[in-house]
């Protein structure tokens, strides 16, 4: 799926978004960088609150398209240029991650097993 | 208010284990929360290697008028060989066998940071005489027995009433109960993260003892909380306490540096001096003071950059019991 | 149960999710470790008790800035923190999810603070859809 689909399904609110057409084929819920390393896997969105330059450094090293920000939770300013120098989208929303990962779900379609 | 007689209480431990809804005296329910294992335990411990022969731990037993005895070699501790373990030796011929081979190794062990209600649980459930204490490390540091709780509560009983004779200034058997109903206060360690929270968790369970509201009860454990989380991360240790006397509850954290360059600052939303190890362990999002702020009624900050740090917040009580 | 959306500004959701509906759904701890296929170490006061709100997240400050009552934590925290956090808020109950081994500690923490402790294999994206999927289901 699009990253560009996502967001229009899910109602989210594009921050910063180099590359609409990225693929996306998961999402990956977590505020614990070491946690996203260890278990995120790549085309991923992730879904967390840590509105922190590192965690774009995170997504880059295991190939995560996309960061959700939930909460809306404000974006600092090197993170958004982290992120514009990396080619990972920055994206907003005012849900919580609980809500936020089960509208990325539903459009994405995962059977939770 | 006299001191209940500990053995009777201890010979109904579920009325103690509860919820503290009954009638047991709150002293006692927040003596048996605070005292730890460790304090009450046996520490000078006669124990036998795995090769001594039953008879040698039979001999130990009837010098130290004892009922058990830990087997162990260097704090590693292998089992317990207890007066039934004898006894069958005696009737099966083979007193003269390594205490390994017979020993009881199947074992409940009560480890010496545990609080005594929950020793005290443990002595209801499986109606052993003793409990071998480990430490962390899972070393044998000692042995506990009903024995050793009831003396020690006892001498702590009486120091109890004593301080809280004098805290509230007057005898409890008059209108003292209403003028002071609480007064605790917890050392706070620099990096202490195993303990942290511990404190803000017992006042949290003494005010639901005392049956104040629920949503007072959450603020004020919040602002514990965030207080004793920010005492162990940025101060170098402190003191945590609460209190609450003439319908206003109090948590006050006191530290004794390095102190806050800017308080204001500090207060802000998001701002924070925590490192990524903090960050790590779920803190230091630069929320806590202003978190603290936002469920109290009255906030304050004194600090100065190389002394000490005083947070306090209140809380006006109403409709307590 | 708001099906978590409980941000005051935004409640419209888009169309496409049918699973997103304003009812009321309540599912005890014990209903959700059921769904999630989580092992219950400790079952402490609010096992039985309804879940309110779902709350996944690993910053307990952020736990801790909460007003909800009986929420169930999701998190991949594995931590006696997690644990005394969800005491002070009171939480019904916490699920460590990712299948992380648990410090030894936690039990006796849970266990002591009477609060309900169980570990899931799934991440906590899918636990969430997990959950989600199962309220509804339950109607």
């Amino acid at each position: 799926m699009k990253l560009r689909d996502i967001i229009d399904a899910c109602g989210l609110e594009p921050v910063l978004v180099p590359d609409a057409e990225a693929e996306v084929s998961s999402a990956y819920t977590s505020d614990l960088l070491s946690d996203v390393v260890a278990h995120c896997t790549e085309k991923s969105v992730l879904i967390t609150v840590q509105n922190h330059k590192n965690t774009v450094a995170v997504c880059t090293l295991v190939g995560a398209p996309a960061i959700l920000i939930a909460h809306r939770r404000e974006i600092p300013a090197d993170m958004q240029e982290a992120a514009a120098r990396e080619g990972v989208a920055l994206l907003h929303t005012s849900d919580s991650q609980f809500a936020a990962s089960c509208k990325v779900g539903s459009v994405l379609g995962i059977d939770p097993r | 208010m006299s001191a209940p007689a500990p053995s009777s209480v201890l010979l109904e431990p579920k009325s103690i284990a509860g919820s503290g809804v009954g009638n047991d005296p709150l002293v006692l329910l927040e003596l048996i929360q605070r005292l730890k294992v460790r304090d009450v335990m046996t520490t000078e411990l006669a124990t036998v290697p795995r090769s001594a022969p039953l008879c040698d731990v039979q001999e130990l037993m009837r010098r130290k008028k004892i009922s058990g005895v830990p087997v162990e070699e260097d704090g590693r501790f292998f089992g317990l060989v207890s007066i039934d373990d004898i006894i069958r030796a005696l009737g099966g011929g083979y007193i003269n066998d390594p205490c390994s081979k017979h020993m009881t190794t199947k074992l409940v062990v009560l480890e010496d940071d545990m609080p005594i209600s929950f020793a005290l649980r443990y002595f209801n459930r499986y109606h052993y005489g003793r409990f071998p204490v480990l430490n962390r490390d899972r070393r044998l540091v000692g042995i506990i027995c009903q024995r050793d709780i009831n003396r020690v509560l006892l001498v702590e009983l009486s120091k109890e009433l004593n301080r809280l004779e004098m805290a509230s200034g007057k005898s409890l058997d008059q209108d003292g109960v209403s003028e002071l109903y609480l007064m605790r206060e917890f050392t706070v360690c620099k990096y202490d993260f195993e303990n942290a929270g511990k404190a803000a968790n017992e006042i949290k369970r003494l005010l639901q003892d005392r049956q104040l509201p629920p949503k007072l009860i959450r603020r004020i454990a919040v602002a514990a909380y965030e207080l004793e989380i920010n005492l162990c991360v940025h101060s170098d240790g402190g003191m945590l306490s609460c209190q609450i006397a003439k319908g206003k509850a109090e948590v006050v954290a006191r530290d004794a540096g390095p102190g806050i360059e800017d308080v204001e600052w500090a207060c802000r939303d998001g701002t924070s001096t925590a490192n990524e190890w903090i960050r790590s362990l779920g803190f230091g999002a630069g929320m806590g003071l202003v978190n603290v702020k936002r469920v109290a009624d009255e906030f304050e900050v004194k600090s100065k950059k190389g002394s000490g740090t005083t947070v306090r917040a209140a809380f006006t009580v109403t409709g307590a019991a | 149960m708001e099906c978590g959306c409980r941000s005051k500004s935004d409640n419209n959701f888009v169309g496409v999710l049918p699973c997103f509906r304003k009812e009321i759904f309540l599912m005890t701890m014990a209903e959700v470790a059921e769904a999630l296929k989580a092992e219950v170490l400790v079952e402490g006061e609010g096992y039985k008790k309804d879940v309110r709100h779902v709350v996944a997240s690993d910053l307990m400050s952020d736990v801790l800035l909460l007003d909800e009552e009986d929420m169930l934590l999701l998190t991949s925290l594995a931590g006696d923190q997690v644990l005394r956090t969800a005491q002070i808020v009171g939480a019904a109950g916490v699920i460590v999810v990712n299948g992380k081994p648990l410090p030894s500690s936690m039990v006796y923490v849970a266990d002591t603070l009477r609060m309900t402790l169980a570990t899931c294999r799934l991440s906590k994206y899918e636990a969430c859809i997990a959950v989600n999927a199962a309220l509804h289901s339950k109607k």
